[in-house]
């Protein structure tokens, strides 16, 4: 609303300028007849508006390099969708053949099974990640030693410096069922499964997989998922605090009438936020699935991968449809998560 | 509730009876009361389930018995890991393209990043919508993996180290960042330097830059990490042995099982470990002293309401 009054205000104050000026003109320079002066004036107009930019000259040229960087990263790849409805492979002719790489695509059962696996394994790691960052973050706001959490704090971050294909490497010793796997050495010792068994391959296992690499992802992300909730707890007046206290509330109820609902707004914003990329996961599914367990980890971006780079004689028209249709849906979801938080927070997300 | 209790009585004896009562519970604070012992001991536990994975590797790196024990120390010490990394060509020879990348990546985005920023928190430029709408397209629709391949293999990008230096060079959420950073140096500062004769590019590398160390510490730090942990480009878009970086050469060692052809004299287990370890390493090392930076970075962004 403020920001529409004051829109219309900047033009009312223009307007007046305009009118000023063309009376100037009027005076000045002898100008009879109205429609004389207004052509002055807009000429005059124009020259400033070139000699303006003329004058930030150099603010263009410094923004020249990012947008050769943009143009080369992404607007010139995005000519490259048309590519979606033809047929291109690496040897032989490109031949235009309409919307038969969408038919095929919405014909192939892989094709469904990625779409499902990619929207079931973000939204629900997202959900979970979330949960463990906000409990985390509500307790050790309870720490009243500064020292005790500043350390744990520099701790639960440090997974999520770690890049992807090292947390695949630790976790894959750690769950191979060979003779160096500590897990399946400790269940082993504890004669949960047989010692003189072969253990379990746990990633390479259709009903371990899944639960596995939610796990690897509770221990990477919520350690730093607690920033943003700590650096909100931090906001609290702590009248409230001592107000619950004066009423006889008790610690637990405490945290559950002051700490929680004041995370709530946060909650929804970081939801929004990551809501908007569920459909870009990739590499933390593609450090860790093999052929053995692609029915329940394979993700749109892993299944064009393979499709392009694993197979004799890859159609790249076949997986730009593929990779348009997850751009189509993701852009859907950014704006959509761009609406949403517009609604609640009054700022966008772009 | 409370509200009736205050109009009823007299509002100096209320508020000294409100004084004596936070006194108490101030008193009672200092103390240690159950809820504090377990919820140091369940922290216990998770700073335990946080290290045991890194602990482990560190502690098998150095370890020449290559079989799963439960020990906090190795039992036969030994450096051969490292050793065999830093004397074999294939090994030693990604660890080296990784630094490389990530200097010439971080310093790439930077520049990117800065410039960009700069150039969209001038307020009275005409055509700044234009521009951040050019950039925030980018966020909303993307050509995908296969356009973005044909495209840097025409730039003769495919099978060189560069394209981790390119890839990541835009990322328009850190010249958002920057942009936001930007606005809040006084405006009072530019006018005195273009008073004193100062061109745009001067300004920017005399008074801007100098006044955003800190945010310039947060956001190349973002960009080291990005490039050095980047696994998946290199995977798509290289695949010559002398242009892989390390986080490559580490998970094809280790989950695929391509190991250096040379003799080694290491257990495979102590070799993987170390591999590991040095790949961690450079961050392990700043980390400590970085990390406010790194907290910075995400605070800049998402708590500026």
């Amino acid at each position: 609303m403020s920001e529409k009054t004051e829109k219309t205000r900047q033009k009312r104050t223009s307007e007046t300028v305009k009118n000023l000026q063309i009376e100037e003109i009027k005076k000045t320079q002898n100008v009879a007849s109205d429609q004389e002066a207004v052509a002055i004036w807009k000429k005059k107009k124009t020259g400033k508006f070139w000699k303006k930019i003329w004058n930030d000259k150099g603010f263009y040229l410094m923004f020249l390099p990012v947008a050769i960087f943009v143009i080369l990263l992404y607007y010139w790849p995005m000519l490259g969708i048309r590519f979606a409805f033809f047929d291109y492979k690496p040897v032989g002719p490109l031949k235009f053949v309409g919307l038969a790489n969408f038919q095929k695509m919405f014909s192939t059962n892989a094709f469904w099974v990625s779409f499902g696996n990619t929207l079931f394994l973000s939204i629900l790691k997202l959900l979970i990640t979330t949960a463990t960052s906000v409990i985390v973050s509500v307790f050790l706001n309870e720490m009243r030693l500064l020292w005790a959490k500043k350390t744990l704090q520099t701790l639960i971050y440090l997974p999520h410096f770690m890049s992807w294909a090292v947390v695949a490497a630790i976790f894959s010793l750690m769950l191979s069922p060979s003779a160096t796997g500590m897990i399946n050495g400790v269940l082993k010792d504890l004669n949960v499964i047989d010692p003189d068994g072969s253990g379990i391959y746990f990633l390479a296992n259709k009903a371990w997989w899944r639960p596995i690499f939610f796990l690897i992802n509770i221990w990477k992300e919520t350690g730093w998922g607690t920033v943003i909730f700590l650096a909100t707890l931090s906001g609290i007046n702590p009248e409230l605090y001592e107000a619950a206290e004066i009423d006889g509330a008790s610690r637990m109820q405490r945290i559950w009438h002051v700490t929680v609902p004041a995370l709530s707004q946060t909650i929804i914003i970081v939801l929004i936020l990551n809501l908007a990329k569920v459909m870009n996961m990739f590499e933390s599914v593609f450090v860790l699935y093999n052929s053995a367990v692609y029915d329940v980890s394979d993700v749109i971006s892993t299944y064009i991968y393979r499709q392009t780079f694993t197979i004799a004689l890859p159609n790249y028209g076949y997986t730009t449809a593929v990779g348009l249709f997850k751009s189509l849906v993701g852009g859907g979801l950014v704006i959509l998560c761009n609406w949403a938080s517009k609604k609640i927070r009054g700022r966008g997300i772009l | 509730m409370s509200e009736d209790k205050i109009k009823l009585s007299s509002e100096d004896g209320e508020s000294k009876a409100k004084k004596t009562k936070i006194n108490t519970i101030v008193k009672k604070r200092s103390k240690v009361d159950f809820f504090d012992i377990v919820n140091y001991l369940v922290f216990i536990i998770i700073a335990l389930i946080v290290v045991i994975p890194i602990w482990k590797v560190v502690v098998d790196s150095f370890n020449q018995v290559g079989v799963y024990q439960f020990k906090l120390l190795p039992t036969k010490f030994t450096i051969d890991g490292y050793r065999t990394i830093l004397e074999t060509k294939q090994l030693y020879r990604p660890f080296i393209n990784s630094i490389i990348t990530t200097l010439a990546g971080t310093l790439a985005g930077l520049a990117v990043s800065t410039l960009g920023g700069y150039v969209l928190s001038q307020e009275d430029l005409k055509g700044r919508s234009i521009l951040a709408y050019f950039l925030l397209f980018t966020m909303i629709f993307s050509g995908g993996m296969i356009p973005e391949y044909l495209v840097m293999k025409k730039l003769g990008l495919v099978n060189s180290m560069w394209i981790l230096v390119v890839k990541h060079a835009v990322n328009v959420y850190n010249i958002i960042l920057m942009k936001n950073f930007f606005e809040g140096i006084p405006k009072s500062l530019h006018e005195a330097a273009r008073i004193d004769g100062c061109s745009a590019m001067g300004i920017f590398l005399k008074v801007v830059l100098p006044l955003s160390k800190a945010a310039l510490a947060s956001i190349g730090l973002m960009y080291a990490v990005t490039v050095w942990n980047d696994y998946s480009t290199v995977k798509i878009y290289i695949t010559d042995p002398d242009q892989v970086n390390f986080q490559y050469k580490l998970r094809n060692m280790v989950m695929d099982g391509d190991t250096p052809t040379t003799s080694y004299n290491v257990s495979q287990s102590t070799l993987y470990n170390a591999g590991i370890v040095m790949a961690i390493l450079p961050f392990m090392i700043l980390y400590p002293f970085l990390q406010k930076y790194f907290v910075q970075g995400v605070n800049v962004g998402a708590v500026k309401e």
